[in-house]
């Protein structure tokens, strides 16, 4: 999708650091960024605000990354969702998300992948 | 014969008269009682049945009494025929019964006494059926002695075939400890004479590091009369040495006391070597799942110094000093993550193997360095002719393709060509069907001198890059499907091109039906 304006990330991350740094390193890239330190705020932030996509952690206290992928596909199949993890495993049931990212590769695999996730939808 | 079965009693007389006498007084005997009229008539008696006492008439008229008894003593066969003559008592008849000094002679004199007839009859009859009962026990006792003799002989001779048949070292040693025999196999595999293995000649084949134990351990049995067990290497004739788990029990006499010992080595080398590799596995195994745990613990921290670092470069608060030294941060960072990269999965995530495709493995291993790819400008030609589904665990194999495409594109820092294959194959050494990913590359090549340590652990190439493992433990779980991984590296028209080929044997490999050209996706740069 091609956007006439900044386009909106949701990031979830228990870890309020990982979660701040991540921020920053969006915002820089230019993205507006909301923040979410669980799944259920991230639900609860979707269905106030527009978010063009989503950038969660896999391994989360509650509800996991993969299962907030699936619950925002079936509320919201329009929003893209990239999964991101320690584990350099990609985790059994991962494709339901549209994109997987481990934390290692770094923060300009990391832009790079929001902006072809977001250029595909 | 038993103990009251009848025995003939012969009785020669020339007159009838007396004979139906002597019947008359030896029937409530219960003997059989045979009847000769002559001393020839005796003779033929005597050589058709077994007698056991002839009673006789000295003066009979063919041949007389004392001409009979001649006869009768000169075959061996009646040595122990009583003979019971009946006369007169002269001083001259007297003297020449002393004459038969072997054998049972007596005499009678007339007018006879019924009793002392019958007692004396009776006294040689007995006699006789003793003497038949004692050799009939004597032939079985002989019998016995040689059946048991040769069973004896029978046993010894499968003793010692099973001895020398069976795939252990066998030996005898007397009470003390003494060895006085070895089986053939010992001698085989020792290459020593039965000279030089006398006594305790056994301790000098003993590995060193092992002899005072061994030998004190058998001291210990010898005069406990414990049996024994212990492992050690013993020197074999080519000068190497094999692990023997050796035995010794005890055989012990009717009484109790240890008579011998017998003692067995069983060759466990192989048993040993697959015990300590397994020992060996478990501990990689076990270091490869801290690792992991340790890899993930390490990835979240390392994603947040990374973003920090990140952010902090091109910070406008920065000089050139400080500008520099995020570099190098940067640059450790990325050592950092390269590491954690390596020890993923080095270990199984499940018990289970799943049905995977091999084709999925490899595009997400290509998605995985797909940065790397750009950034190299390295084209990818994909020619992929099945699916390459297979029972296994996805982790582990993403890892050897992660850890060969990982060096081919570290191979090729100035651009290059990718191709990876993945085609049903079979085995040309062993003939086995399956699958085989090949992955070419047309970088820098592998030096022959690197050839032969290319898949030992710690091996690397890249300097500080590298943790030297990867290849080895690529080649580890790709031995776990009993699979292979080979490499060929060669000089093109161009520079070089490095060929790394994984087989995957169908027992693991289900073969499928797509077609070849929906599977080749051409070149293309991602």
């Amino acid at each position: 999708m091609i956007l006439d304006r900044t386009a909106v990330i949701l990031c979830v991350d228990d870890e309020e650091n990982a979660l701040t740094l991540r921020k920053r390193v969006l915002q820089k890239a230019g993205y507006e960024v909301l923040t979410a330190l669980s799944g259920t705020e991230a639900l609860e932030i979707l269905r106030s605000r527009r978010v063009d996509l989503v950038l969660t952690d896999h391994l989360m206290p509650g509800i996991t990354g993969i299962e907030l992928a699936r619950q925002v596909k079936s509320q919201h199949s329009e929003i893209p969702v990239v999964l991101l993890s320690g584990v350099n495993e990609i985790p059994i049931g991962a494709d339901v998300a549209d994109a997987f990212l481990s934390k290692v590769e770094g923060p300009d695999s990391l832009c790079e992948k929001v902006a072809v996730v977001l250029n595909r939808s | 014969m038993t103990p009251h079965e009848p025995v003939n009693i012969l009785m020669v007389d020339d007159q009838i008269g007396k004979l139906l006498t002597y019947e008359t007084i030896l029937a409530p005997l219960g003997e059989n009682l045979l009847r000769a009229n002559s001393g020839r008539e005796a003779l033929e008696s005597l050589l058709k049945t077994d007698v056991a006492v002839v009673l006789m008439d000295v003066s009979m008229p063919d041949i007389d009494g004392f001409q009979l008894a001649d006869m009768i003593r000169e075959h061996p066969r009646f040595d122990t025929t009583a003979i019971i003559f009946i006369s007169a008592v002269h001083l001259t008849d007297v003297d020449r019964l002393k004459g038969y000094a072997r054998g049972a002679v007596d005499y009678i004199s007339v007018p006879i006494i019924p009793e002392l007839l019958r007692a004396k009859v009776s006294v040689f009859a007995e006699l006789y059926r003793k003497n038949k009962q004692l050799e009939r026990l004597n032939l079985e006792l002989e019998h016995r002695v040689a059946e048991r003799t040769r069973e004896l002989q029978d046993s010894e001779i499968q003793f010692r075939s099973l001895a020398n048949s069976i795939p252990q070292l066998v030996w005898m040693a007397h009470a003390d400890g003494s060895v006085f025999w070895y089986n053939q196999r010992w001698y085989d595999y020792t290459g020593t004479t039965v000279d030089q293995m006398k006594g305790l000649g056994w301790s000098s084949l003993v590995d060193q590091d092992h002899v005072a134990r061994v030998a004190e351990g058998i001291q210990r049995s010898w005069s406990t009369g414990e049996p024994w067990e212990d492992t050690f290497p013993l020197r074999g004739k080519d000068g190497t040495y094999r692990w023997f788990l050796s035995r010794a029990l005890p055989i012990r006499d009717a009484s109790g006391h240890v008579a011998r010992w017998f003692g067995t080595n069983t060759d466990i080398t192989e048993r040993k070597q697959a015990e300590d590799a397994l020992v060996k596995s478990e501990r990689l195994a076990a270091m490869g799942r801290l690792a992991g745990i340790i890899a993930h613990e390490i990835n979240n921290p390392l994603e947040a110094i990374s973003n920090a670092v990140y952010l902090l470069q091109d910070h406008s608060s920065l000089d050139e000093e400080a500008r520099l030294y995020t570099q190098l941060a940067n640059k450790e960072i990325a050592r950092l993550a390269h590491i954690t990269k390596q020890t993923l999965s080095f270990y199984r995530e499940s018990h289970r193997p799943v049905t995977l495709s091999l084709s999925e493995i490899l595009d997400n291993v290509i998605e995985l360095q797909s940065r790397r790819l750009q950034l190299n400008s390295i084209t990818v030609d994909k020619r992929y002719r099945t699916s390459g589904t297979i029972q296994g665990f996805p982790g582990e194999l993403k890892q050897v393709f992660l850890n060969i495409i990982g060096n081919a594109v570290q191979a090729m820092p100035e651009g290059g060509r990718l191709r990876i294959q993945l085609f049903p194959s079979k085995e040309r050494r062993t003939g086995r069907q399956g699958v085989r990913v090949s992955i070419h590359d047309t970088g820098m090549g592998i030096p022959v001198e690197h050839a032969r340590q290319i898949f030992e652990p710690f091996f690397t190439t890249k300097e500080t890059k590298g943790t030297g493992i990867g290849l080895w433990i690529s080649k580890g779980i790709i031995q776990k499907y009993d699979g292979t991984i080979r490499f060929r590296s060669m000089r093109l028209k161009q520079g070089y091109g490095t060929c790394f080929s994984v087989f995957i044997p169908a027992v693991m490999a289900t073969q499928s039906n797509e077609s070849a050209a929906e599977m080749i996706a051409g070149g293309r740069t991602l």
